[in-house]
């Protein structure tokens, strides 16, 4: 309770509606623009931060980061929402409900709809649906590289960049040839908007299950070898360095890494002076092969202290049942040495963003044999909450982590041109007399992960039955309210 | 050198353990030999040996499960396995159902879940199942109420194989003990579902067990040995993997060879049958390499002259059908050990 003493929230108002008043007092503030963390108050009225006090000495008395933070509302790089054509999976309406829960204030779509967003005509039905939710969740998408993303022609490129598409990606697989990828690289340097690559040498996994090493061996499971991400994040790189000396404008940006061979390849390139950047998700930071065996340990927990992996048939960590398909994911899950080599890219820098590649599926999809699931965990819920976890284990700081999914990914948005200076890069700080967008949540409070909490139509997180830190308490987009935490005890 | 300390892991985990005679069966299913201790795997033989008895009969049947409903769910094409279950649970008196997929609405895309939720509504109590995706046994597992006895998922696992290979060993090795004998498992070990329940099994006999074959087929195995390095597992040994066919068959007691099968040219993992009999192939050359008195397994269907000469399969060394006839014992055992809380010994087996 004391946790939650300082708020003043009667008058938040309903979701969707202008927040006519929200005072959240001694609570700890985060404001990575700013540069800046520590014990303060906020007012936001009539959807307007009217003041941000850093409260200092006595007034500051009690007030700790592990209680009620203040954060700017999330930036999410790369969900998928599924409409046009999944709407069983999830909706525009689902997804900006279930990103607002998660703390999310800008999604950003990917466009493997049916059909393929590859010209403005289904952005504006996109555009329409975000409309007509009434969620003040903002939600930007992606054109396809290719048209219907089949990797053969370039899609609309240009009119989607007249309708406002944040960059091009044939997102659930890669741009096809290193042909295609270096002439989508040079049209859409010349509009000012990214390739977003997603990097798997699709040869090398046709017919693979799990990540190819101890767990799937055991498990019996088709191998997927970390070489399929790192050839294909090689190729990029090498096709971006050709295509820059055209194009000085082209931008390449490389989602959800999973590896720590390929997140070395984008270190070295950046230090080269590339313009690449990439990003990493929660699942593949927090989450191990060994999971599908059954651990359900976080993956900084599977690391002994030398820094070799545990060994989850020895060290009792089996403790579910093994092959859930919650688990089947592109790409896979992988060693706990990769995903500590994630965190280590998050903290240097050279993956500037954590996304959640959020991907509801319906249990028809994934209620099926573990070979035969369809990738993809239903993740923009549960980001923050992973995150938060590995601040409480003294893993990543709290401000690190704030900035991984909001300053981070705005960078990464504002190195386009095209997109720079729009509202989609705003810089995400705490700043009054703007908008107010922002998450307030509860280090103290925790929340269980289940099919009724999670407000996207995809339940498939292996985190299901499970508690995680920082219940969000109120998500403030664009000075409305887009999710208030309905929990009776609320303040 | 290493092998011995990796059996005295085994052993000494072993040792921990309850009198065989106290263990009760207390498996809702079978879906691989990882999760049963030493103590029950024992328990299996000496209940396969029961059952061996009654198989020696001249009337192969007892009533143990009379009116309990078995369903097979072979969504693989499998003739030995499938008659092998059939035959044991009809000799232990079960009603039995068969069902291959091909005649079934799984091709009309009835999915696994909703087609086991039907055999369950139809009254199925234990339910022996195929399937081509490793895991899938365990999927039907949570969805059934009854209990689920693997016949084979993808790579993944065997069990009953696995069983009535140990069993078969046991009867060749003297006393029956499998400790500190070398067991080589020749062949497509990836792909294999053998030899990964062979792996959990024979580790925990004890046995100093190899697995061979080209480098291509080995994938992955190398990681698994390595993390089992030292006998670290509790009550499991270590084990080899190497493409030295030579080193891996010296002075083996067991040399098994597992099916090559066509597709792995087509996919590129091996150049030519030939050039894997020439390399692989146990011949009688190679069997000569053996212990004396070695014996020589397949777990079946043999390509004869690739992954076996004929004349190596069909000599005095050859156990191959002894391991078909076991395999009906070991299976019903588990059908018996399934059906109810038991401590191996058969009512009406007394001889």
């Amino acid at each position: 309770m004391s946790a939650r003493a300082g708020l003043k929230a009667g008058q938040a108002g309903q979701a969707g509606q202008v927040v006519e008043r929200l005072e959240i007092q001694k609570a700890w503030l985060v404001d990575p623009v700013a540069g800046r963390e520590g014990p303060g108050e906020i007012v936001v009225s009539d959807g307007v931060l009217e003041s941000v006090v850093w409260l200092e000495g006595d007034e500051a008395g009690g007030v700790d980061d592990r209680g009620v933070v203040v954060a700017p509302g999330l930036l999410e790089m790369h969900a998928h929402f599924r409409e046009p054509g999944f709407e069983d999976a999830e909706t525009v309406a689902t997804g900006c409900a279930a990103a607002a829960h998660g703390g999310y204030t800008t999604a950003a779509v990917m466009p493997n709809t049916q059909p393929a967003l590859d010209e403005p005509g289904i952005l504006e039905r996109v555009r329409a649906a975000a409309a007509a939710s009434g969620s003040p969740v903002e939600v930007l998408a992606y054109g396809a590289v290719s048209l219907d993303r089949a990797g053969e022609q370039l899609s609309a490129m240009g009119e989607l960049a007249d309708a406002g598409v944040v960059g091009y990606s044939d997102d659930g697989a890669c741009v096809r040839t290193p042909r295609l990828l270096r002439s989508a690289l040079l049209y859409a340097g010349m509009l000012g908007l990214p390739i977003v690559d997603h990097c798997e040498d699709a040869e090398l996994t046709a017919g693979a299950e799990a990540n190819e090493g101890y767990v799937a061996s055991v498990l019996g499971l088709a191998g997927w070898p970390a070489a399929a991400e790192v050839n294909a994040v090689s190729r990029d790189i090498a096709v971006l360095a050709d295509a820059l000396r055209d194009e000085p404008r082209a931008r390449l940006h490389l989602t959800h890494l999973s590896t720590a061979a390929a997140l070395d390849a984008v270190r070295r390139a950046r230090a080269a002076g590339l313009p690449v950047t990439c990003d990493v998700t929660p699942h593949h930071l927090a989450f191990t092969d060994e999971w599908i065996a059954g651990s359900r340990r976080w993956s900084w927990e599977a690391l002994a202290a030398d820094g070799l992996s545990g060994d989850p048939w020895v060290d009792g960590a089996l403790t579910a049942a093994p092959y859930d398909t919650s688990l089947r994911v592109n790409p896979p899950l992988r060693t706990p040495a990769d995903a500590a080599a994630c965190l280590a890219a998050v903290l240097d820098g050279t993956a500037g963003a954590v996304v959640t590649d959020h991907a509801p599926h319906t249990a028809v999809d994934k209620e099926v044999e573990f070979g035969r699931a369809i990738n993809g965990i239903s993740g923009i819920e549960t980001a923050l909450g992973i995150l938060l976890s590995f601040v409480d284990a003294g893993k990543l700081p709290l401000a690190r982590a704030v900035a991984a999914l909001t300053t981070g990914p705005a960078g990464i948005m504002a190195g386009w041109s095209r997109v720079a200076g729009t509202a989609a890069a705003r810089p995400r700080g705490l700043t009054e007399g703007a908008a107010a967008d922002l998450v307030v949540f509860d280090r103290a409070d925790s929340w269980q992960v289940t099919a009724d909490s999670l407000l996207s139509k995809g339940k498939n997180t292996p985190l299901l039955g499970r508690s995680l830190p920082g219940r969000v308490l109120f998500t403030v987009a664009g000075g409305r309210l887009a999710y208030q935490d309905p929990s009776p005890d609320q303040a | 050198m290493s092998a011995q300390a990796g059996a005295g892991a085994a052993q000494a985990a072993r040792k921990d353990a309850a009198p065989t005679q106290d263990v009760a069966w207390h498996h809702r299913h079978v879906l691989d030999v990882d999760v049963l201790t030493w103590p029950e795997i024992e328990l299996i033989m000496r209940t396969a040996e029961e059952m061996g008895g009654i198989l020696a009969r001249p009337i192969r049947k007892v009533p143990a499960l009379n009116g309990r409903r078995v369903t097979t769910l072979f969504y693989e094409a499998s003739t030995r396995t499938r008659v092998s279950f059939e035959t044991a649970a009809r000799n232990l008196s079960a009603d039995v159902v068969s069902i291959a997929t091909a005649t079934s609405s799984v091709t009309k895309g009835e999915s696994l879940v909703d087609t086991i939720r039907t055999l369950e509504a139809l009254g199925a109590e234990i339910l022996i199942m195929r399937h081509s995706v490793s895991g899938a046994p365990y999927l039907a597992a949570q969805v059934f109420s009854g209990h689920v006895l693997n016949g084979g998922d993808g790579w993944h696992a065997h069990p009953t194989q696995a069983l009535l290979d140990l069993y078969t060993m046991r009867q060749h090795v003297p006393g029956g003990d499998l400790r500190g004998r070398k067991v080589v498992i020749v062949g497509d070990v990836l792909h294999s579902r053998v030899a990964r329940s062979n792996i959990w099994s024979l580790t925990a006999a004890g046995a100093d067990l190899w697995l061979c074959g080209p480098a291509t087929l080995l994938r992955g195995l190398d990681r698994w040995a390595a993390a089992w390095e030292g006998g670290k597992v509790p009550g499991h040994g270590r084990f080899h993997v190497t493409s030295d066919v030579a080193a891996a068959i010296r002075d083996a007691d067991v040399v098994m060879a597992l099916r090559i099968q066509r597709e792995r040219m087509q996919s590129g993992l091996l150049p030519s049958l030939r050039e894997y009999a020439a390399r692989f192939g146990i011949n009688a050359e190679r069997v000569s390499r053996a212990r004396p008195e070695a014996i020589v397994m397949h777990p079946g269907p043999m390509n004869e002259g690739v992954e076996i000469a004929p004349d190596v399969a069909a000599s005095g060394r050859s156990v191959v059908t002894e391991q078909v006839s076991n395999g009906v014992a070991i299976r019903m055992a588990l059908l018996y050990l399934l059906a109810g809380s038991h401590d191996g010994t058969v009512p009406g087996a007394a001889r």
